[in-house]
């Protein structure tokens, strides 16, 4: 092993030559929409009735990936609606090869199944605990079996070269600090410039993010009534946080802030919606829609970022770019995740967890433009195969959003 | 500092601006004296005449009272005084168009 090896990131000195073209990338052709970057199995446990066994199936069948909602009963509309469709989502994701859907019972799964099926073409097996008699064991055997015949099925699918116009990044950012707004997010919205320029598609989220900054959105958008849906979308959750008793404009950037030096609210915003990039703004999605047509979009969702970037990947973006200041483990489960932080210490400390070393810029050592040139080699790379940290040491996770209770 | 004006002479600039559009750049590390700012393609020499912190801002040209204040290409906010090239921008002398501040 290399000591002190290093990762990708602009390195010091290196001034640029002839640039990789990133025409194309390596990825799975489906039946239906976008290619894969990966190929896995994924078991989707739809209730949380049967999330023990659907964790037993996944974990007999390595390279597989497991969702396993701990919901689905008492659930009625738009909660019912939001849950769906992250599930369906999921289960539709281009990196995935195939489903296995595991149910309590049979109608819900077939219902979840042909749903998945309409969206991709793919390969749906379905097990449940009426078909087995209610005995969980049986329905665990079943579900290996079953399983095991579809990723037998997915290995024979092989890479093949796909116009990187097919690639769908959601942009995300967690645990942020000082370099986030100087460095990374202007970074990863340099990069989502490049993409959406190739004729690829990019989603940023985190509504309350734009606050501030939301009629500077609206001024980029592709229409007037996008314009007033962004506008639209950031006033109904601030009224909603309002309700209960908190005014998020009122002393806001806070003392920490002010300290760091951000001087209003629409300079915090602009530093956390710089990861958007420059590009017109062609829809507000609802939380977990897909897209409908190529370019930059906004999903009006929540605030955390393992829920935010479910989401995304439920739209069906293949990969995440996702900065951080000190650093922040979480990923994306069916979507692999690049980390990217520009703070000196972190991209030092966690070199086997920070995919991207964007520090030479905050050392001026290299420019944001220079820095995106790389991180979008990489971002192919990754596409066509190279593995993230996080998939690596099995980071990633989805984290499905309610937007009410169960009754 | 030794034998330089320069606040780092490790560094090939101290400040960038985001947005080659910006009035205002930050400072990459404490600055003061003549520092040298990345702007898009250029390399511009300001002067600083009072310290400024890490992160901080500070004015690429002369601003006039009532000036929007562009960083990442966008209006951050007005100045409510005039600013001289190498002054720090920051709450004293920038009002946001948005929040609602507690009065005193």
């Amino acid at each position: 092993m290399q000591e002190g090896a290093t990762g990708p990131g602009p390195a010091g000195g290196k001034t640029g030559g002839a640039r990789r073209d990133n025409a194309s990338f390596l990825g799975f052709a489906r039946p239906k929409g976008r290619a894969g970057i990966r190929n896995a199995l994924l078991v989707l446990g739809i209730n949380g009735l049967i999330a023990p066994p659907a964790r037993r199936i996944a974990r007999a069948l390595p390279g597989s990936k497991l969702v396993a909602t701990p919901y689905g009963r008492g659930q009625l509309g738009p909660d019912k609606e939001v849950h769906f469709a992250q599930l369906v989502g999921l289960g539709a994701h281009p990196n995935v090869g195939a489903t296995l859907v595991v149910g309590a019972d049979r109608p819900t799964a077939e219902m979840v199944a042909e749903a998945i099926v309409a969206r991709s073409g793919k390969q749906v097996a379905i097990v449940t605990l009426d078909d087995a008699h209610e005995d969980a064991l049986a329905l665990t055997e079943r579900g290996i079996r079953l399983g095991g015949t579809l990723v037998r099925a997915i290995s024979a699918e092989r890479r093949r070269p796909v116009p990187v116009s097919d690639l769908f990044i959601g942009i995300e950012c967690g645990h942020s600090d000082a370099t986030s707004g100087l460095v990374s997010n202007p970074l990863a919205g340099a990069v989502a410039d490049r993409l959406v320029d190739r004729g690829g598609t990019a989603v940023v989220g985190e509504t309350l993010e734009w606050l501030g900054a939301e009629h500077v959105l609206a001024r980029r958008a592709a229409e007037a009534s996008i314009g007033e849906a962004i506008v639209e979308a950031v006033v109904r959750r601030e009224k909603a946080v309002a309700a209960l008793g908190v005014d998020l404009l009122y002393n806001n950037p806070g003392y920490e802030n002010v300290r760091g030096g951000l001087s209003s609210i629409e300079e915090k915003s602009l530093g956390a919606i710089a990861k958007a990039g420059s590009r017109p703004i062609r829809s507000v999605l609802p939380f977990a829609a897909e897209p409908q047509g190529s370019g930059l979009h906004v999903m009006d969702g929540p605030g955390f970022s393992p829920e935010s970037l479910t989401g995304f990947a439920a739209a069906g973006a293949q990969l995440m770019l996702f900065t951080t200041g000190p650093g922040n483990s979480f990923c994306s489960l069916v979507a692999p995740t690049i980390k990217i932080s520009a703070h000196p210490d972190a991209t030092r400390a966690l070199a086997e967890q920070v995919d991207f070393d964007a520090s030479a810029v905050l050392l001026a050592r290299a420019t944001i433009e220079d820095a995106a040139d790389e991180l979008f080699d990489h971002l192919v790379d990754v596409a066509s195969g190279t593995a993230t940290w996080g998939e690596i040491f099995a980071e990633g996770e989805e984290c499905l959003f309610r937007s009410g209770g169960s009754f | 500092m030794s034998g330089s004006d320069r606040p780092d002479a490790s560094l090939a600039w101290e400040a960038m601006a985001i947005n080659a559009a910006d009035n205002v750049a930050v400072a990459l590390c404490d600055i003061e004296g003549d520092v040298h700012v990345r702007i898009g393609d250029a390399v511009r020499v300001i002067h600083v005449a009072a310290p400024i912190p890490m992160g901080h801002k500070f004015a690429t040209r002369d601003l006039t009272a009532g000036e929007p204040v562009l960083k990442y290409g966008e209006c951050i906010g007005i100045t409510t005084a005039p600013v001289a090239a190498g002054e720090h921008v920051h709450v004293h002398n920038l009002e946001s168009r948005r929040a609602r501040r507690k009065a005193g």
